[in-house]
């Protein structure tokens, strides 16, 4: 039997078992799309905490710093969210491909 | 399931995702991600097509004389591709960052979610057991590498009674639901559902006794069975304990009864004959052939006579255009589910015919997804004048028998 931590100290593994593919000719590139992708990431959690903030201000006139960090917005919010990060994921993975684009899933 | 036997369970036991509360950020970021994963699987998967028809199909008709023949031929032509290469790159890191937008709120959550599991454990309120085996060897395509590049894959535990990969991955998470749904069309666990309903409309007056799903994970394509079959027992299997712990506390609290067990499909401890209906889902092409093999001999075995084998798998080589392969393919390597290419170059009706069950009795067939089809046309579609759309776009590629 392995030796079991505590449960309030699990960490689970934040690396993937087995080899990682590289897709270009120099690696570096790959570490890099890493890089921009988490940052686009981060990107679109600053506009959603953005716009917490601005729904907070606006419905109450008056921010707790608490609240917003446990905010889960309901689901018109976060359809309307939804409708965003796909428009900036569109916007910004502007790849160079010629022609345009059929009619996506949704 | 009556009302009367889910407010029992409920009152007995808390709903076990109860704990999980991602902070605004982690829910956040776990939206953007699904978006970004949605975005390289939907679009990009099929704007590589344009590159493939521009520039990758005529050099090689130009080198070789003719067109590639299959999709191995078409993953090698585009490896160089530029936009290949980003498409791959952008899906691979959004795959990635899937369990890890995750990982944060279930860390945190896993001292109570491991209690709450233990109570459905001991409690059983809904009715239904889990009979876990400690012993049971993990088969080495398992421990070998991540599926799904998701690190510690179904089966690591990392404390007792641990239940961190069965919530990591399991039902529950799914950010495809409700009106914030990402995607239409692609409801992992509208599989069940949609199999329940066309083996209802398929076989009318089929009751099956006891169904059994192989591979259940958490059961989230399980509990549709006893739904659509009132009074049938339901069972699920799974060499993973983590999946098996959170998916019995889904189930004791939602008042559904399901016999849970930490087995082999290759060989089970099930009497012969013990089951009418054997279904899974995503399962076969994770496992090498030769496993593949054994499982279907194993329903074959488990299966009463006039009982029916269900699975739903990625569509075979067979089904599919050369693109359409290399695409689907794209996971064997990159995916990290080194089978899968190798699971789809088999044609499913003859692996079921080879494990015992009559040709004539051998079904393949793409239905409709339930929870996102137009079900004014089902009727159409059965009577064959409707097809379902294609396999994970609102339709799922399904194999079968019924044994004789």
């Amino acid at each position: 039997m392995p030796t079991f931590k505590d449960p309030a100290a699990v960490e689970l593994p934040r690396v993937t078992k087995g080899k990682r593919p590289y897709f270009f000719e120099d690696q570096s590139v790959d570490q890099v799309m890493t890089f921009f992708l988490e940052l686009m990431t981060e990107v679109m959690v600053l506009r959603d905490r953005q716009d917490t903030l601005e729904r907070m201000l606006e419905e109450k006139g008056s921010i707790n710093r608490n609240d917003l960090n446990n905010f889960i917005p309901d689901g018109d919010i976060e359809a309307e969210r939804t409708a965003e990060r796909t428009a900036l994921v569109k916007r910004v993975l502007r790849i160079h491909v010629p022609g345009g684009r059929e009619e996506d899933e949704g | 399931m009556t009302q009367t036997a889910l407010a029992t369970a409920t009152d007995t036991l808390p709903d076990i995702d109860s704990f999980l509360k991602p902070s605004h950020d982690e829910y956040s970021r776990q939206r953007a991600v699904a978006v970004l994963h949605s975005h390289a699987l939907l679009n990009l998967r099929f704007d590589v097509s344009k590159t493939y028809e521009r520039n990758v199909k005529p050099q090689f008709e130009a080198q070789n004389g003719r067109p590639p023949k299959d999709g191995y031929e078409i993953a090698k032509a585009i490896k160089d591709d530029h936009f290949f290469k980003f498409y791959s790159a952008i899906r691979y890191n959004a795959q990635e960052m899937g369990p890890m937008s995750r990982q944060a709120a279930v860390e945190r959550a896993l001292p109570q979610m491991i209690e709450v599991a233990r109570e459905a454990a001991r409690l059983n309120p809904a009715g239904g057991s889990l009979q876990l085996d400690p012993g049971l060897e993990i088969p080495r395509y398992i421990t070998q590498v991540d599926t799904h590049l998701s690190p510690g894959n179904y089966h690591s535990e990392f404390t007792e009674d641990d239940v961190a990969q069965g919530v990591l991955l399991g039902r529950g998470l799914s950010s495809n639901s409700g009106k914030s749904r990402i995607t239409r069309n692609r409801n992992f666990s509208g599989v069940g559902e949609s199999i329940a309903y066309w083996l209802k409309q398929t076989y009318p007056g089929f009751k099956p006794r006891r169904v059994l799903d192989m591979a259940t994970q958490s059961g989230a394509n399980l509990l549709a069975y006893p739904k659509a079959f009132p009074g049938s027992e339901a069972y699920g299997i799974d060499v993973a304990a983590p999946g098996l712990r959170y998916g019995h506390a889904k189930a004791e609290f939602e008042g559904v009864p399901v016999h849970f067990s930490q087995q082999n499909a290759e060989k089970t401890n099930f009497e012969d004959g013990y089951f009418d209906l054997i279904v899974s889902s995503f399962f076969l092409h994770e496992v090498p052939l030769e496993a593949t093999k054994r499982i279907l001999a194993e329903a074959y075995r488990l299966l009463a006579p006039g009982g029916v084998l269900a699975f739903m798998e990625l569509p075979p080589h067979k089904s599919c255009d050369p693109f359409l392969n290399f695409t689907f393919d794209w996971d064997t390597r990159y995916n990290n589910e080194p089978f899968y290419a190798k699971y789809r170059s088999q044609d499913p009706t003859e692996l079921t015919v080879a494990a015992g069950f009559p040709r004539e009795a051998a079904f393949e067939v793409t239905i409709p997804d339930v929870t996102s089809y137009d079900m004014a046309k089902y009727p159409g579609f059965l009577r064959g004048e409707e097809i379902a759309p294609p396999h994970g776009r609102g339709g799922w590629y399904i194999f079968g028998a019924r044994k004789a």
